[in-house]
């Protein structure tokens, strides 16, 4: 609290005359019992709704299937040592890794491309670019899969007319988990763009011409002005889009309900499987808790990243 | 589906059109607190005349009793049913009545109000229920909910008469002729035969659409192929017998050989690959309810008119037929217990029963092996009679199963959710794996769900 | 932009030719550029274009495999106009719209207060909080809607939309949040001073100085919201019953799929018609999104 208060309330007297200490000291009480009060919607929505329901969850993860009985960590050590969820931890982190990265790349090379275009021009192809982002999801996967339909896929229907195999889409589990790597990227990718777009949008030209001045490279250009000036964005979306692409659940749903064999099951969908479908709800929590520690880790390490360097921005 | 919602004024209304008598008929309406409310909750029907009719029967029922009733429709898509009951378990409110699907009775039954005396009654007017039903709605011998007609299906053979006489030299109308007799070849419709059949149309370009995902209809097949060698995963008491179980070597000995006639997609199949595979005229048999033939009579006309339903092969130890009955369930926190306990009454008399049919075409089963002798089946067409052995019949003499029975249901039901026996199929098949590591790795997934 | 006015307003003697290279290296760029548009906007397009197509189908057409399924032999409007006529599309469409703009309403809220307090208003926590705010994330949907049945279900909620204008800001706030402290950290600290000193107070200050300057970051955080609540899925699933209660993502999924039969035209149909609105507000706001960008930058 004295940390915060007096960095600002430092640089105030120099504006005002002559302060008594006692009022700066009232402000400043009164300042943050104002913003504290500013935020309480936020943390009664939070609060309320993900932080008591969370650890509601923690204790039901620590329940028998019957709900009965408090059985501590059994359900996380009786999952590890199954096969089927060693699986599907790999799974979600090979899902949520390659969909990323997939999206990451499509989303900052599209971002460029119309940064370069002409003003007029860019406003359509932005347009038609974020059609896959505004289709709401469990609709479009839907229409996807009626695309990878082994009877009536459009897609083979395209491959026999260049007269190559039918693709088994969704049989093999290669290509299921290819499929649905495609579905997720082609979703998200469209998120990653306007992102970048508005901030590559915020670099100042400024910038570019002294490295232009300077005689850069567009790669350097690229390297020492663009980067850096993007890197928070580039960490807020990764990391947002990483944490929701881990715990997706929509398009495996949809597309393979977790098969062939579990090879596409991702944590979302195996929890369902689990705790709805198989009637073990404790369980199944204890698979979406899963998911916690191992992103928590990753976001804080970004999260620290993003406010130390907007700490240093200031 | 629109709720729908009949107005008290509108009861009172048809109440008053009705003789005055009957509303003394019903004395639990007057004079409680809680009025006569009833939020009922039903399988949202894939006909639209199925809801229809049923919300037909609904209103009746409410007019001749004075009771509010308000109706949803819940469709089982995506899970949706399955979202509501857990919703409303865990949350102690909602709907009065609730549609209730395979294993739900068993998963909630200490929330479920007992319905012995219904069962009771109904049983005395027709007689004994099917086992399937029987197995999965008594818990401990109790009757926890009341099997229902609407949703309940059969998932026997769905086969194209054409393509069989052509390239299987297989007649299925006369083999099963829409009569209550067998015909000539019908002694011979084993699971042999069928492996000859499945090679002779897959070679001949009309492969069986035969689902081996995690999907119902995959489990539900695979679980009466199981059923009728007599492999059982695990016994009566709970006890997994995989292991040194000559059965199911010689089942998963089977299904390897009856795969190589089966595409490899049907791996991930849902419950709609099937279906599709025999309206686009690609397959020439499917284990399914007649839904795909009357989606085809719609779309497809030159289809439907092929289609002959059947029950599905016998195999060395019996005959099962793939059985999916639906129940309907009062939560023990309602209060409105007994109008839903007369209302679930009223719905399942022959006159009902009969309706539900008729409005669905021949789809919906009722539980009673006795009620299965209703017109519709004899005259549904084209062609005429198609759906006549759809139903299992007595003359039959197959029983109707639900896959992983006779298992304790606790641990069946995961197994059914998991689709073991398919992914068992799908590890020899797809990724060659030997029979010693494939039951190895089954005892290790069962062991998993022993526990409590 | 940078680099045409450069390409003709830098060079003043120099050899000329280095302006043509220039020139032709801009016009290699944008040739790239357009290819690599095509490409992704092929990709991007397929699936709503076979939606688009299959719409316009009937379901004897869609059925028949041996047509095109990339073409329409007999283009009838009449999945569309069974949708809008017949069964309770519009109804789900309206709850989307009311449910979707509450939430927006609630979030916007909620989140510019206080990302103004946590962004310029330092108070003990304040720091944790604003990086906590976004960890919210990290616990999924599929975990919190088995506990949420009780809260929900307490609340008397259950099978109401108006349980989703609670629930859905769980989702849209955090991200706002973030995005707003972000615009509001990059506002130079000697406007509220300015403003401290002109005698405003802190609500002044964020109404007159804050929001104006971080227009486009609210609108993104707008859009950014609106497209989330649009999109939800599971927790209509899981919470509404009725079909007078359902938001279009799963009255499409509950009305149009029969057990195992699909209404695949009017689905598509369906879906496209769902597109709509989002496509609109982004066509619509995006503009002004970018225009408030540059507008503040040449502010600032």
């Amino acid at each position: 609290m004295a940390d915060g208060n007096t960095i600002t309330a430092r640089g105030i007297p120099a504006a005002i005359a002559p302060p008594r200490a006692g009022t700066l000291q009232r402000l400043a009480r009164r300042r943050s019992t104002l913003a504290f009060l500013m935020t309480l919607p936020l943390l009664a929505v939070i609060g309320g709704l993900v932080v008591y329901p969370f650890f509601y969850a923690i204790e039901l993860s620590m329940l028998n299937k019957r709900m009965t009985r408090f059985v501590g960590l059994d359900n996380y050590v009786f999952l590890l040592g199954r096969e089927t969820f060693q699986l599907v931890i790999f799974q979600s982190v090979l899902f949520a890794v390659s969909a990323v990265i997939a999206k990451a790349l499509i989303g900052f090379v599209l971002a460029h491309v119309l940064h370069t275009l002409p003003a007029r021009g860019q406003r359509k192809w932005r347009g038609m670019l974020l059609v896959p982002w505004v289709i709401p999801p469990a609709i479009s996967t839907l229409a996807w899969w009626w695309l990878f339909d082994p009877s009536y896929s459009a897609f083979n229907w395209l491959l026999a007319g260049i007269g190559a195999a039918p693709v088994p889409w969704l049989g093999d589990p290669g290509w299921a988990r290819f499929a649905v790597i495609l579905v997720n990227t082609w979703y998200g990718a469209p998120f990653f763009m306007i992102m970048y777009l508005a901030a590559l949008k915020s670099v100042p030209d400024q910038l570019y011409e002294a490295a232009a001045i300077d005689g850069a490279s567009a790669w350097q250009k690229l390297r020492y002005v663009t980067l850096p000036m993007m890197r928070n964005i580039i960490s807020i979306t990764v990391l947002f889009s990483l944490i929701v692409t881990f715990a997706n659940f929509d398009i495996v749903r949809v597309l393979t309900n977790g098969g062939p064999q579990d090879r596409t099951h991702l944590f979302g969908t195996y929890a369902f499987q689990v705790g709805i479908q198989s009637g073990d709800i404790p369980l199944g929590a204890a698979v979406s808790l899963f998911m916690f520690p191992l992103l928590a880790i990753f976001a804080i390490f970004i999260l620290r990243g993003v406010s130390r360097r907007t700490k240093e921005g200031l | 589906m629109e709720g729908s919602r009949i107005t008290r004024r509108g009861a009172l209304l048809g109440g008053a059109a009705l003789a005055a008598g009957t509303t003394l008929a019903a004395p639990y309406v007057h004079g409680q607190t809680t009025g006569g409310r009833l939020a009922v909750g039903l399988w949202d029907h894939w006909v639209p005349a199925g809801n229809d009719a049923m919300r037909a029967i609904v209103n009746e029922w409410a007019q001749r009793n004075r009771v509010d009733v308000q109706l949803d429709f819940i469709t089982s898509v995506g899970n949706k049913l399955l979202l509501t009951i857990a919703a409303e378990a865990q949350a102690r409110r909602g709907h009065d009545i609730l549609a209730f699907s395979t294993w739900l009775i068993q998963d909630h039954h200490r929330l479920l109000e007992p319905v012995d005396d219904v069962m009771g009654r109904l049983s005395q007017k027709y007689g004994k229920v099917n086992p399937a039903s029987e197995y999965l709605g008594k818990v401990n011998g109790r009757w926890h909910g009341v099997p229902a007609t609407s949703g309940s299906q059969y998932k026997g053979s769905e086969a194209r008469i054409d393509l069989f006489k052509q390239h299987v030299g297989l007649d299925v109308q006369a083999m099963y002729p829409a009569e209550t007799r067998l015909g000539p070849e019908a002694e011979n419709w084993n699971w042999d035969t069928f492996l000859t059949a499945a090679d002779k149309c897959n070679k001949a370009g009309y492969p069986f659409a035969l689902p081996a995902g995690t999907f119902s209809d995959a489990t539900d097949w695979i679980g009466a192929l199981f059923a009728c060698y007599g492999a059982h995963l695990v016994d009566e008491r709970g006890n997994v017998t995989v292991r040194n179980n000559d059965k199911v070597r010689q089942v998963m000995e089977y299904a390897v050989r009856l795969f190589e006639h089966i595409p490899s997609e049907m791996f991930a199949a849902d419950d709609a690959t099937n279906n599709r595979a025999l309206i686009s005229g690609r397959s020439a048999l499917i284990f399914n309810p007649p839904s795909a033939w009357a989606v085809a009579k719609r779309d497809a006309p030159q289809v439907a008119e092929q289609i002959w339903h059947f029950p599905s092969p016998k195999g060395p130890v019996a005959h099962y037929v793939p059985h999916l009955p639906f129940f309907w369930g009062i939560w023990n926190f309602s209060r409105a217990k007994s109008a839903a306990k007369d209302l679930l009454e009223y719905m399942s008399q022959r006159e009902q029963v009969a309706r539900m049919v008729d409005a669905s075409v021949g789809y919906d089963i009722p539980p009673f092996e006795s009620l299965t002798d209703l017109d519709t089946w004899a005259t549904v067409e084209p062609p005429k009679g198609t759906v006549f052995n759809y139903p299992v019949k007595p003359h039959h003499n197959a029983t109707p199963g639900i896959a992983y029975a006779p298992a304790p249901p606790e641990i069946a039901a995961q197994m059914y959710a998991q689709g073991i026996q398919a992914k068992m199929i799908a590890r020899m098949v797809q990724n060659r794996e030997p029979l010693e590591r494939t039951l190895a790795w089954a005892e290790r997934e069962i062991e998993g769900f022993r526990r409590g | 932009m940078s680099g045409a006015s450069m390409a003709t307003g830098a060079p003043a003697a120099p050899a000329y030719r280095k302006v043509g290279s220039l020139r032709r290296e801009r016009r290699w760029a944008l040739i790239g550029a357009y290819a690599a548009l095509a490409v992704f906007v092929v990709f991007f397009l397929l699936p709503p274009f076979h939606m688009l197509i299959t719409s316009l189908k009937s379901s004897a057409e869609i059925a028949d495999l041996s047509g095109n399924p990339w073409t329409v032999s007999r283009p009838t409007l009449e999945n569309y106009w069974a949708l809008l006529t017949h069964g309770s599309y519009p109804i789900h469409f309206r709850n989307s719209v009311i449910v979707t703009l509450c939430t927006v309403a609630i979030t916007m809220l909620i989140s510019i207060p206080a990302a103004f307090a946590l962004a310029r208003m330092r108070f003990w926590g304040s720091t944790v909080l604003a990086t906590g705010v976004f960890l919210t994330y990290l616990v999924p949907e599929t975990l919190l809607f088995i506990p949420l049945f009780q809260i929900i279900g307490g609340m008397g909620l259950y099978n109401n939309m108006w349980a989703m204008v609670l629930i859905y800001p769980t989702l849209t706030v955090p991200f706002c949040t973030w995005i707003m402290i972000g615009y509001f950290g990059s506002i130079p600290k000697e406007l509220d001073e300015a403003a401290l000193i002109d005698g405003a107070n802190h609500f002044q200050m964020l109404w007159k100085i804050f929001i104006p300057v971080a227009l486009p970051g609210i609108l993104a955080a707008t859009i950014f919201a609106f497209t989330v609540s649009w999109a939800q899925f599971l927790y209509p699933m899981a919470f509404l019953v009725s079909s007078d209660q359902m938001v279009l993502t799963t009255g499409i999924v509950s009305d149009l799929i029969r057990g195992d039969t699909f209404q695949w035209g009017m689905i598509m149909a369906g879906a496209l018609l769902a597109a709509l609105p989002p496509l609109l507000v982004y066509a619509f706001l995006m503009d002004y999104y970018i225009a408030g960008l540059t507008a503040g930058a040449t502010k600032g």
